[in-house]
């Protein structure tokens, strides 16, 4: 295991940003009719990433003069990208500006590179020059870029929301003011992935049996992604929807990346009910946006009436 | 909110629902399996070989898997149908070789890796071609996932007569139809049917996918009575009827993907004697999974182990 961040950790994600910053987002954008409805439109986004690389995002503007607060997001380890996640009520787009990226590899992300799931997290992890997750990394900070050119945004009120790279988000990105993560394979990768048989993390375990001599160089690639080594750059007000008590990613394990992150945390351990962990999740981010006297939106059957 | 547990979907089993399914039936008998069974060095392990699978179904489409195996078995073992959900990518089941199951983990046509035909997309998948129920997305989908039986049926390390259905969301009624459909499933598994009461479920939830139900009659608002023909040859609930063999089903109260309410009625019209229904109060569309799985391994080792 590394416990030592990179010596050029800071180099390495400079330069990607720089190369980011090189390559214009180049957005064209269209209204996708049959998901826009009367409280919001729905646009289909083609954006440039490095590369170059073409990825796409739907974008959900509230009617209205706006600003509107945003939620974005980030990409998943998974093949589908869905306008807001699935039983999310559709109604949140009257009052958010929602964006959802799909990195290289997710379908309407996918020519020429269409990966694999499982198999993403590892593709082309044997060196550093062919991990994927680099590129992965820089379309989800692209989808950020793209925001701030959208002129309805309040860009006090940025919400990025979903896995591990919405803290990857919130280290690299000063746009992000709020996060929502549920950290699943991005936290001392290769230690948590010896404890389990699930996927993604079993894709390690995967390439190790196959592949034993590469542990000590895919250790070396991972640990420029390792969230413990982006925690102190995280400024943003932050959830953590951490594992029931006992498992992989519980509050035990993550208390010390807690501990270092720069901004304000709250770190809840999951109820093991969706609808439990869902509605703290729904109502943290509506207070922290709107205060305590506006009611989150939640989907007809979580609400008490 | 309350839930009513009386609750009846509005959908009504069509008079020629076994005449249409007859004919599919009959086209998938006429096509060939051509099954391509390679293994897959890199996700096998010391207790389990895994092989990617590749066969023939509906319309020629190709359809894909995984298909999962205990090392070494001392005899011919029970199996598993494992039907995936809706937006999720169809799971590698090492976990249930590890539990003495073979295991196929099928990809239905549109799912990753079995794309090249037939590809409606995320948001899109449920609404493709919905105004004629010949040409509907989930015609061939549905015959997919029947056809993993006939791919386990396939297998010499597979006992014939101990061959279960499992899955949740869209898997589970996948379930519902899969058993309904298939007289070898001696048991089967269906969490959060999803594809049952469909037109109630529009109106019952506001939330993705069933909005897109919403989303094409939106635009498309004289194709009411179309969808809603359509959608009765596809709704389990048509099905359920013929579901004869042991099945449970479990169902989160606070459900807000596939309401509860659809769950009731759906449980109501299964023509099994041998049915029981799981109800997890507090619990969203995971059903109340951390204790529910338990149930459902206890449910397959005494229906399918001997």
């Amino acid at each position: 295991m590394i416990d030592n961040r990179p010596i050029d950790f800071g180099q390495f994600w400079y330069s990607l940003g720089k190369e980011l910053s090189e390559i214009p987002v180049a957005a064209e954008t269209e209204i996708l009719q049959m998901r826009s409805t009367d409280f919001a439109d729905l646009y289909g986004v083609h954006m440039s990433s490095i590369g170059p690389y073409k990825i796409y995002g739907y974008l959900s503007v509230p009617k209205g003069d706006g600003p509107f607060p945003v939620i974005y997001y980030v990409p998943k380890n998974a093949s589908v990208l869905e306008i807001i996640p699935q039983g999310t009520s559709n109604q949140i787009r009257s009052r958010y500006i929602t964006f959802s990226v799909a990195c290289r590899g997710m379908r309407t992300s996918d020519s020429p590179y269409s990966a694999m799931y499982p198999g993403q997290l590892t593709d082309g992890i044997e060196s550093m020059s062919t991990y994927v997750y680099r590129g992965i990394v820089a379309d989800t900070l692209r989808g950020l870029d793209f925001l701030l050119t959208f002129p309805h945004i309040n860009k006090s009120s940025i919400v990025a929301w979903g896995n591990d790279n919405a803290l990857l988000a919130g280290a690299l990105h000063g746009a992000v003011t709020h996060i929502v993560s549920t950290p699943s394979f991005l936290y001392d990768s290769i230690q948590q992935a010896s404890q389990t048989s699930s996927y993604p993390l079993e894709e390690f375990n995967d390439y190790f049996r196959l592949n034993p001599e590469k542990r000590d160089e895919v250790s070396k690639i991972l640990a420029y992604y390792d969230l413990k080594f982006h925690a102190s750059a995280i400024t943003a007000e932050t959830l953590i929807m951490a594992d029931h008590e006992g498992g992989l990613h519980d509050s035990k394990t993550l208390s010390e990346f807690k501990e270092n992150m720069s901004g304000q945390v709250t770190l809840h351990t999951s109820e093991r009910s969706s609808y439990r962990d869902g509605m703290f999740a729904e109502e943290w981010v509506t207070e922290k946006l709107f205060g305590h006297d506006v009611a989150p939106i939640v989907p007809n059957h979580w609400k008490s009436e | 909110m309350g839930v009513d547990r009386d609750y009846k979907c509005r959908v009504i089993k069509p008079d020629d629902f076994n005449e249409f399914w007859g004919l599919v039936i009959d086209e998938l008998a006429g096509i060939e399996l051509n099954i391509v069974c390679e293994e897959d060095k890199l996700r096998s392990d010391e207790n389990t070989t895994v092989y990617q699978v590749f066969f023939d179904s509906l319309d020629r489409v190709r359809v894909s898997g995984w298909y999962s195996v205990p090392n070494s078995p001392k005899e011919r073992l029970p199996a598993i149908l494992l039907v995936p959900g809706y937006q999720s990518d169809p799971p590698i089941p090492k976990d249930w070789s590890a539990k003495g199951y073979a295991c196929l983990s099928i990809n239905p046509r549109g799912k990753v890796r079995s794309r090249n035909q037939f590809d409606p997309g995320y948001p899109g998948l449920l609404t493709h071609r919905i105004v004629d129920r010949n040409t509907y997305s989930y015609r061939g989908f549905y015959a997919d996932a029947w056809r993993g039986v006939d791919f386990l049926l396939s297998r010499k390390e597979v006992d014939s007569d101990r061959i279960g259905v499992a899955g949740s969301s869209q898997g589970g009624g996948l379930t519902i139809t899969t058993s309904a459909m298939r007289k070898e499933i001696k048991a089967a598994s269906a969490g959060a049917p999803y594809l049952c009461g469909f037109m109630d479920a529009i109106e019952l939830t506001d939330t993705y996918p069933y909005q897109e139900i919403n989303d094409y009659l939106r635009i498309n608002p004289d194709s009411s009575e179309q969808v809603e023909n359509t959608l009765a040859y596809f709704d389990g609930i048509s099905f359920a009827d013929q579901i004869s063999c042991p099945i449970i089903i479990n169902i989160g109260l606070q459900d807000n993907v596939c309401p509860p309410e659809t769950g009731y009625s759906l449980f109501e019209t299964i023509g099994s004697n041998d049915k029981k229904l799981f109800e997890y109060d507090g619990h969203g569309h995971e059903a109340g999974r951390y204790v529910h799985s338990a149930i459902i391994d206890q449910f397959f080792d005494e229906h399918l182990k001997r």
